[in-house]
Parts: structure tokens; C-alpha cells; sequence
């Protein structure tokens, strides 16, 4: 049994070695399908992100009439965190309201006179609401309408808040639609390149094939050094990947951030470096066995 | 006991009869050239020795068995037990005329020490002692057979198929490739030699069978080239 390991090990070496341009070939087709891979995963958790951030973003704000006490509100904040769709409610006063609408506008003087000349504080305080999950606004909102508190309302933010969220929603649903089109379609792509090669480079060994048989070596004897020599194509693609990876990484991360901020795929990339690279090297190991098995069995039928 | 036994095979490809009803023996130990014009069967007749090709009809026996009837997975040790010669050698291109001997000798299971003392010796046998660790490419025609020879050897058949082993080689190395042969057969291996080499089979003395139309027209020993 050791004697035909150490046979079949000798035989793939010789076959990688001798075989330079057939095996640079497989092993190029192979990295390409494994950073097509990699970037499938790279692609999936900032689709992800975007969507988290998006989402992160939104709340609702109820707004209180001028006269309504601030011991009031609070009360009904009290009253609001007991409802399990609500996961984060922020207390802002008229004051905070006041300061933060002039941090926002500082650029801005036509604003910055109008509030000077009006004299008092022309904004109301409010209560911005987090849910736990998006789909929920849309049932607090109509909770919040039909409250014993309306009456305290200013409902005019309610409605334009609402429209904004539907179209966040509808967004991270588009997001999350085309991110599994693109998943499925770059898979079967970065399948079919490696196949493809592989394939193609048993047929042009299909001759030493046929004369291994003809001398009367066993189909196990013939696929092994090739099953192995798949598997070393695709631990070298992935390695190869990997290290490809890195300064694209570098590169393009930074030019990502300025877009959206929040998103990173570095940090993506090293956090999950050995996560990535084991992916890759799992698929590129047995795609490369896989498919080295599945073309050969075509000659080695008797 | 017969070593070979062809009863009543023929062999139609999509419907053509290419060989009709043919039967002969042969002996262990035993030289027999087999002899007919291009695309009469020769190569055909082989094929179905080591299950290359099935007959249409009949059946084959090699050692008083029917090949037909022998499992996929114990064609290996058949096509162990007969060694091919072919007119284009063959030879494995990735691996050196030592590698290739020694690969026929793993195929069949040999422990490495013995693959290691016998491979040289095979090369030796053939001339080629020198030219070990070249690959195909780099060997003349005559060379390659020389190697395709030791490879054969190294199995240890029970039967050598040779067909049209001098085809590609020029009459120096024919006459050198049928010495060795001749040797082999001498030292008690069975041999069907397929050529149409009139000067050949006329020079061996041996065994001919003749080949025409589907058919055997004679089988003769110590026979002559008459077609
Ligand atoms: N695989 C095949 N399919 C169809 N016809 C074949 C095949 N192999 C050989 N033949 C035909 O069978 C005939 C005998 O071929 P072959 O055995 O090679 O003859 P020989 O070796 O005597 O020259 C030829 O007419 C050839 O064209
Ligand atoms: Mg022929």
C-alpha cells in the first residue's frame, strides 16, 4: 500500500514537472476561477454591510407639539420600550434639537440669520425610534398613529419618514436579489473554467492513458497521479489567489470608502483571511479532483 | 494446453465483416507470424487477444480461458500476461526509457528493489543501457522499439503481441529488432509476429498463418510469404 503511494506520488510529480506548460495552464484557469470565487465572498459580505448600514440608518422620529412637557414625553418613551418591535428609543429635547440643526447648517448663512432674527428655538423636541427589524416601521408607525398620544403629535415627519424607509426596504431587497443572481452566475462560471481546463488537459494526456492501460495498469494505478496532481493545481491556484489577492485588496479598498464610508473590505479581507483561504482551497482542491475524475473516466472506460 | 485458442471468431465493424469464422491454436513457447495485406485483420485479430475489441461472434481463450467472460477488473492481469509491441511504439512521453520499464514492473505490483535490479538489466539486454534516462524524443526509432522491448520483458508475459513492430524502422534496426525477438522466443516466450515483410518471414523458418478475405488460406509451419 506504501509502495503505491510512493508510486503514484513519483508519477504526479513527473507529470507536473514535465508537463510545465500544461500544468502553468491549469494552474492559471484554476486561479482565475478561485479569485472569481474570492470575490464572491468579498462581493457577499459588502452587499451584506451595505444593507446593515442602510438599515442602521433608518429610524422614525415622532415629533411633540411645542406644549406638550418634556416629563410627558418621557413618559411615553417609557410606555414605547415595552413594545418588542422597538429596539432603541433616543430622547431629543428642543434644545439638542436646536443645536444639532445648527451644527448641520453652520455652512449655511441665509439659515444661520433666519434663526438669529426669529430669536427663540423654532424646532420641537421629538423621539427618534429604532426597530429591530425593518419590516416593523411600517406597524409602529401605525401604532403611533393610533395612539392615545396622538393628539400630542406633530404627524407631518411620520409620512415622509414612511416613504423613505419603503424605498430603503425595496433597495436592500434589490440588493439582496442581484448579489444571489451574481453569486449563482459567477459560481457556475468559476465551475465551468475549471472544468473546462481540466478537461482539456486530460484529453491531451488521453494517448499516455491509453498506453498505460494497454501495459496493464489498474484505473486506480492511472488516476491517481492525476487526482493528485489536481489536487496540487488547485492548492497552487489558491495560494496563487490569495496572494493576488492582497494588493488588489490594498488598492481598491480605500477607493471603496470614499463611496460609502462604513464599508471595508479590508478589514473584511484580513479578519477573514484563513476563512477565504481555506474556501478557496477546499473548492480549489476539489475541483480540481473532481473534475480530473470526471474527465478521465471517459478513457479509462474498458 | 493451449495458450491460444480462437474458435469460430468473427469480427464485423457497423456491419462489415472484417474476420470470418477464423480458428487456429497456438502452443505455449511457440513462434507463429501472422501475415496478410493492410486492412485485412491483423491488428484487429490482436486487439481481441487483449480485449481491445470484442469478437462479433466466437469465442477466445488464452490459457484455457474465455476472455470474454473474465471480469473489466482482471483485464489488467490479462494484458500483464501479454506484453504489445506496436509499429509506433507507444512508449509513455513523459518518462525516460528507464522510467518506462520500470512502469510496466509497478503496474504489476513488483517491490521497488527488484524494479531497481531488473530495469537496468532489461535495458542492458536491449542495448540501451546508455540511453536510460532519455525520453522518447530523444531515441531513433530503433531505439524506442529496443526500449518498448525491455518494457514487454519487464511484465514477464506469457505471450508478446508484435504488431508490425518494424514497420517505422529501417532494414538495419528490422534485422536487429527480429534478433531480439527470435532471443526472446528462444528463451520460451510465445510470439505472434503480424507483419507483411516478405524477407522476414521468409528468413525465420517459422510458423505462418495467412490471412485473406476474412478468411485463413493456409497455416503452415516453417512457412513461406505467399500472398
Ligand atoms: N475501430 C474500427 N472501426 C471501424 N473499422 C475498423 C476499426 N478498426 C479497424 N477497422 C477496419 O477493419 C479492417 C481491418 O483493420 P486492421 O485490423 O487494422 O487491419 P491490418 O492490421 O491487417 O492492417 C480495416 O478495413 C479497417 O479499416
Ligand atoms: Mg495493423
Amino acid at each position: 500500500m506504501f509502495v503505491i503511494l510512493k508510486r503514484i506520488f513519483r508519477t504526479a510529480w513527473q507529470g507536473l514537472i514535465r508537463n510545465n506548460w500544461l500544468s502553468i495552464a491549469c494552474i492559471s484557469m484554476l486561479t482565475i476561477s478561485l479569485m472569481i470565487l474570492g470575490s464572491i465572498l468579498i462581493f457577499n459580505n459588502v452587499s451584506h454591510n451595505l444593507i446593515d448600514v442602510l438599515e442602521e440608518k433608518m429610524d422614525v422620529s415622532i415629533y411633540f407639539n411645542r406644549e406638550v412637557p418634556e416629563e410627558d414625553i418621557l413618559k411615553i418613551r417609557n410606555e414605547l420600550i415595552g413594545n418588542d418591535k422597538i429596539a432603541k428609543i433616543e430622547y431629543v429635547s428642543q434644545e439638542e434639537a436646536l443645536k444639532r440643526f445648527e451644527e448641520k447648517s453652520s455652512q449655511n448663512q441665509t439659515i444661520m440669520k433666519a434663526l438669529e432674527e426669529l430669536g427663540e428655538n423654532p424646532l420641537v423636541a421629538f423621539l427618534s425610534i429604532k426597530a429591530k427589524d425593518t419590516s416593523y416601521y411600517s406597524e409602529i408607525i401605525e401604532e403611533v398613529n393610533n395612539s392615545s398620544f396622538k393628539d400630542k403629535l406633530m404627524t407631518v415627519g411620520l409620512a415622509e419618514n414612511q416613504r423613505v424607509i419603503e424605498r430603503i426596504n425595496a433597495l436592500s431587497k434589490g440588493i439582496k436579489f442581484g448579489s444571489f443572481f451574481i453569486i449563482i452566475i459567477a459560481t457556475i462560471l468559476s465551475v465551468l473554467i475549471s472544468f473546462n481546463t481540466i478537461r482539456m488537459a486530460i484529453y491531451s494526456l488521453r494517448g499516455e492513458i491509453e498506453i498505460m492501460k494497454l501495459v496493464g495498469a489498474s484505473n486506480w494505478f492511472i488516476r491517481g497521479p492525476f487526482l493528485l496532481e489536481g489536487a496540487i493545481y488547485g492548492l497552487t491556484a489558491s495560494v496563487l489567489a490569495i496572494v493576488i489577492f492582497m494588493p488588489l485588496v490594498i488598492w481598491i479598498s480605500p477607493k471603496l470608502e470614499t463611496f460609502v464610508s462604513e464599508i471595508s473590505i479590508s478589514s473584511y479581507f484580513w479578519s477573514h483571511f484563513w476563512f477565504i483561504f481555506g474556501i478557496q482551497t477546499l473548492f480549489g482542491i476539489g475541483l480540481g479532483m473532481i473534475a480530473g475524475f470526471w474527465a478521465m473516466n471517459k478513457y479509462l472506460k474498458a | 494446453m493451449s495458450l491460444v485458442y480462437f474458435k469460430n471468431v468473427s469480427k464485423a465493424y457497423n456491419g462489415s465483416l472484417i474476420l470470418d469464422n477464423v480458428s487456429f491454436k497456438i502452443e505455449p513457447g511457440e513462434f507463429v507470424s501472422l501475415v496478410g495485406r493492410s486492412g485485412v485483420g491483423k491488428t484487429t485479430l490482436l486487439k481481441m487477444l487483449i480485449k481491445e475489441e470484442a469478437p462479433t461472434k466466437g469465442r477466445i481463450f488464452f490459457n484455457e480461458k474465455d476472455i470474454n467472460k473474465i471480469k473489466p477488473t482482471e483485464v489488467t492481469l490479462l494484458r500483464r500476461k501479454i506484453g504489445m509491441v506496436f509499429q509506433d511504439f507507444k512508449l509513455l512521453t513523459q518518462k525516460t526509457a528507464y522510467e518506462n520499464v520500470a512502469f510496466a514492473m509497478e503496474v504489476a505490483g513488483y517491490p521497488e528493489n527488484m524494479i531497481k535490479k531488473d530495469a537496468p538489466e532489461l535495458l542492458k539486454l536491449v542495448n540501451l543501457e546508455s540511453r536510460a534516462n532519455n525520453f522518447p524524443f530523444q531515441l531513433s526509432a530503433g531505439e524506442k522499439q529496443r526500449v518498448v522491448i525491455a518494457r514487454v520483458l519487464a511484465q514477464r508475459p506469457e505471450l508478446i503481441l508484435a504488431d508490425e513492430p518494424t514497420g517505422d524502422l529501417d532494414p538495419i534496426n528490422t534485422w536487429e529488432i527480429i534478433k531480439l525477438i527470435t532471443k526472446i522466443n528462444e528463451l520460451g516466450t510465445a510470439i505472434i509476429l503480424a507483419t507483411h515483410n516478405k524477407e522476414v518471414i521468409n528468413t525465420l523458418n517459422k510458423r505462418v498463418i495467412s490471412i485473406d478475405s476474412g478468411k485463413i488460406i493456409r497455416d503452415e509451419e516453417e512457412g513461406r510469404y505467399l500472398i
